[in-house]
């Protein structure tokens, strides 16, 4: 098996609008693959999709090899754990039968809940009633039960919503050690860059319903390279100068913008623009950051 | 399947739904008491048949909101705790609509059990006359169980749809009216509403005499042709119903 989830040309319309629209994933096993796209990109509805619990409008989804539908759809998401936006319980029910619940129809061992309740730090708190948990507890809650059953493929949306600080630290790691300690392949969305930086292996951006960006998150890393920004008094000299030695540059208001430029470049551009009487007054190299390239593929201001 | 049942069962506690049958089941046992005592020695030796009417009718008032108020308790969980995206990843989305109605009916079984251990502990108190003819506890459970199951399907299916329960419950409480109406007139409008088909499917019928303010109970033949209308709504309700739950998305 190649991909733990593959989609091919999977759209979502609703009315005239695309919500998703032509989605190829692939999701390698093991991996971590951050989803990441603004608010309202469309990564909800494309993890509903995978779970069947929204009908694609067109296209194909493959899980763990086979071709996904209605008929075999419970049967496979039985090796999946699933947190969707908000998550979801029996507020008159205390933490701990909602995990029986949840345990009884995955046909999961009951001392799998001792286990999930450690992992997210609920002991304390799993005989209170759900509906008098916060929204930060509720969230681990939802984890719990997505982990029960050890599924092989886990699709987190937005886990992190309403934790605190050290509850967001703490879900990100075990989130990342996930693929490590019990083999499981998970599709994390979030809206935070910052996050799928820390969490996940691959990643997939998405943007108005397409998919604009898909690989590994040490390929997008090495898209943020840096440039050379030298700001000079007498443009019109140094266009010239560059032109003739056939120099390749860009015009940033007063600075010249010469991307990916070693130290040796660097060196040989200062000289030039320096002898012709350029009028150098400050060169400067800007690494191009993650929340740059995100800005770029998407046209929207990064969540930090 | 079991697993889901076992679920079912698992989600129910601490709902009180017993409880709250419990309350109607009192209600019922208040006004049939009050019947049988106020009735002259006429009526008691009669007494099946004027049980059986007296709980058609108490039953018309009492069993639509009472249903509501079932199919909330059974359905609103799921809605307000956003549980349905969760739950139609672990089972098949119609499985879970036909556990909710199977559920439902479960109660309706003993509360109809109870119904008639409610008259057949009156004849035993009261002692009345008149042999019980064992065809009309079948009619009985027919009218009061049939006529019930499918104003519960109806229930169901508002109390999925509607996050807000005030809407499914005030559906209940305009039930009640219809149903009481309904025995109050004639003709094919009666079919219009399924809280009616309590008062159509009833088959006991009396005359109140004027002068010596006794009632006499008679035997009316099972209405056949509105059991077979009843059986065709509740087909077309439980495939619509089921569809628009399907077609939902979560």
């Amino acid at each position: 098996m190649k991909y733990m989830i593959e989609t091919r040309g999977l759209s979502k319309r609703y009315g005239e609008k695309y919500s998703v629209k032509d989605l190829r994933l692939k999701i390698r096993p093991g991996c971590v693959y951050g989803f990441l796209g603004p608010n309202g990109a469309g990564k909800s509805t494309t993890m509903k999709m995978i779970l069947g619990l929204v009908k694609p409008t067109t296209g194909e989804i493959q899980m763990f090899g086979r071709e996904l539908g209605e008929k075999n759809r419970i049967a496979m998401l039985r090796n999946t754990g699933s947190l969707i936006e908000s998550p979801s319980y029996y507020g008159h029910l205390n933490g701990r039968e909602n995990l029986e619940i949840v345990q009884t129809l995955k046909g999961a061992p009951p001392e799998e809940i001792d286990e999930v309740l450690g992992i997210v730090r609920l002991e304390g708190q799993q005989k209170k009633k759900v509906k008098e948990y916060s929204l930060g507890m509720k969230q681990r809650l939802g984890l719990a039960a997505a982990l029960l059953g050890r599924p092989k493929l886990l699709l987190l949306d937005e886990p992190t919503n309403g934790l605190d600080p050290a509850g967001i630290q703490e879900i990100r790691e075990l989130i990342s050690d996930l693929p490590k300690h019990y083999g499981m392949t998970v599709m994390v969305s979030s809206h935070l860059l910052s996050e799928i930086d820390q969490m996940a292996t691959d990643v997939g951006i998405i943007n108005k319903g397409k998919l604009i960006y898909q690989g590994g998150l040490q390929k997008l890393h090495e898209q943020a390279k840096s440039s050379l920004h030298i700001h000079i008094l007498n443009q019109g000299a140094a266009i010239r100068i560059l032109e003739e030695n056939k120099e390749s540059y860009q015009i940033e208001g007063e600075e010249l913008v010469f991307p990916e430029c070693g130290e040796q470049r660097t060196a040989r551009l200062v000289a030039l623009l320096a002898a012709h009487g350029a009028q150098v007054t400050r060169v400067i190299e800007k690494q191009r950051s993650l929340e740059d390239i995100f800005l770029t593929l998407t046209g929207k201001q990064v969540s930090l | 399947m079991w697993k889901e049942w076992k679920s079912e069962w698992m989600k129910v506690r601490y709902r009180k739904i017993g409880l709250i049958l419990s309350a109607f089941l009192g209600i019922i046992i208040l006004w049939i008491v009050w019947a049988v005592r106020d009735a002259p020695q006429e009526g008691i030796w009669d007494g099946y048949r004027m049980s059986f009417l007296q709980l058609s009718l108490i039953d018309t008032i009492l069993m639509p909101t009472m249903i509501a108020m079932l199919a909330s308790r059974l359905c609103d969980a799921e809605v307000k705790g956003d549980m349905l995206k969760l739950l139609c990843t672990m089972e098949q989305k119609g499985r879970l609509f036909d556990m909710k109605l199977l559920m439902g009916s479960v109660y309706l079984v003993v509360f109809v059990a109870a119904e008639l251990g409610i008259i057949m502990g009156m004849s035993i108190l009261y002692g009345y006359g008149r042999p019980l003819e064992p065809i009309q506890v079948l009619y009985f459970v027919i009218q009061i169980y049939l006529v019930s199951f499918v104003i519960y399907l109806f229930q169901q299916v508002l109390s999925f749809f509607f996050e807000n329960q005030i809407i499914p419950l005030a559906a209940g409480l305009f039930g009640s009216f219809v149903g009481l109406f309904a025995w109050f007139f004639s003709g094919n409008l009666r079919k219009l509403f399924i809280w009616d088909f309590y008062s159509l499917l009833c088959f006991i019928h009396y005359n109140w005499d004027e002068k010596t303010r006794i009632m006499t109970y008679y035997n009316v033949p099972f209405d056949t042709g509105s059991l077979i209308a009843l059986l065709i709504i509740l087909a077309l309700g439980y495939t619509a119903g089921k569809n628009l739950f399907l077609r939902k998305e979560i």
